[in-house]
């Protein structure tokens, strides 16, 4: 099997090439895969993230993965962040210190991907300058994307994270897959809905709306994820099953992709220039919070 | 017999990131078998720096499955936190108290979300 895979940009354009890969190998067994990539003259690395994912799947049916031809700029930033160190090439220094890596987690990491974002995000001396209090909310929106994927994604085969800074243009990404059921078909499991891929990403974006079942409650995460990029001024794209949706300056777009992806992806654009405070003069008073 | 029992978060979780359900489960555990003996405790945050709603959905707001609101209200406290902190919290009671109490959400949410026009395409 042979595929030409093209530009990667971190939009639903990006999605679309990477769902195209994925619908023509997906039922590769034992396969060749060769992966031409002289094509992809641009690579979004926060998209390492979805592309990853799709390759570890195709790994786990026993194909040989060989990525050819990658273009020298591509192949340097994909180095940096350690993505091509899966696939043959060796992690070179990131002498600007603006990749977050790549890496894969299982379900039960909560600690190891605690411990990743610290190490690789919060702590580091690169890292853009934010408020407290942005950092703060960036953090928590962070963990939030994580544990969402633990609760519902149902995944054995792993989580899978990316980011990368843009110093000049005061953004981060970070993207955050999933191999799981993905979002349409949680909620058919669970609450017996069936709804259209890019409605039932809507549906679990919308406070309350909640796929868990049993004794803890749930139903705020991504809606609090939405909040805070409304409030930051940067962008979420959510990609499940054949579903995109995207949400920026207090605005959710929805698209049908051509064709699904195997699991969910959750991608946040942050301006890391925002000053607002965030820190809450709430009324809000311990003791009468319950 | 102490009556005024304070369990820090952090000694449970061993950390200040309070992210992940399973360790909110820990502290669950702890707070559930403290109400089912009537006994008061106050939860100190003190020390931690990052929480989740997947975090207090499940230290907290499963409480409400298993306990009524008036006793944990009696019993309850918490202390040394945040202000933002306070406003997550407020929000993951206020959402697990519709959780275990309107059965019919899922219908209602199902009528809103097939409504809804605001979204394009």
């Amino acid at each position: 099997m042979k595929y030409s895979l093209q530009k990667i940009s971190h939009d639903q354009a990006g999605f679309e090439a990477l769902v195209g890969l994925w619908a023509e190998t997906k039922d590769c067994l034992f396969d060749d895969i060769d992966i031409d990539m002289g094509g992809t003259t641009w690579f979004d690395a926060d998209m390492c993230a979805a592309l990853g994912a799709i390759l570890y799947r195709l790994g786990k049916k026993l194909n040989m993965i060989t990525l050819k031809n990658v273009h020298p700029d591509v192949g340097k930033v994909l180095s940096k962040n350690g993505f091509l160190s899966h696939y043959g090439r060796e992690k070179i220094p990131d002498t600007w210190k603006t990749t977050i890596p790549y890496q894969r987690f299982d379900v039960k990491d909560d600690r190891y991907f605690a411990g990743y974002m610290e190490t690789e995000l919060i702590q580091r001396l690169e890292m853009p300058v934010m408020s407290p209090g942005l950092l703060k909310k960036f953090r928590e929106s962070i963990f939030e994307i994580f544990s969402n994927a633990v609760l519902h994604s149902q995944t054995e085969q792993g989580i899978f994270s990316c980011g990368q800074f843009f110093p000049k243009k005061h953004r981060l990404d970070f993207s955050v897959t999933d191999l799981g059921i993905g979002i349409r078909q949680k909620i058919k499991e669970s609450v017996g809905l069936d709804l259209a891929p890019e409605k039932a990403i809507v549906w679990a974006t919308e406070e309350r709306n909640t796929t868990k079942c049993g004794e803890i409650p749930g139903g705020l995460g991504l809606k609090l994820l939405g909040e805070f990029i409304d409030l930051n001024g940067g962008r979420i794209q959510i990609v499940s099953d054949a579903g995109y949706w995207r949400r920026e300056q207090g605005k959710s777009v929805t698209a049908l992709l051509q064709q699904p992806f195997p699991g969910t992806v959750v991608s946040v654009e942050i301006n890391t220039a925002d000053t607002r405070s965030y820190l809450l003069s709430s009324e809000l008073s311990e003791a009468d919070i319950f | 017999m102490n009556n005024n029992l304070v369990l820090s978060i952090f000694e449970i979780v061993g950390s200040p990131l309070c992210v992940a359900s399973s360790d909110g489960q820990k502290v669950y555990d702890r707070l559930a078998t403290v109400l089912n003996e009537g006994r008061g405790v106050t939860l100190s945050f003190h020390n931690i720096s990052t929480l989740t709603s997947a975090f207090l959905n499940a230290a907290i707001g499963q409480l409400y499955c298993k306990f009524s609101e008036a006793k944990i209200r009696s019993l309850l406290k918490v202390q040394d936190m945040e202000p933002d902190d306070l406003g997550l919290l407020k929000r993951v009671i206020e959402t697990a108290k519709l959780y275990f109490k309107d059965p019919q959400k899922f219908e209602r949410a199902v009528q809103e979300t097939l409504g809804d026009g605001e979204h394009g395409a």
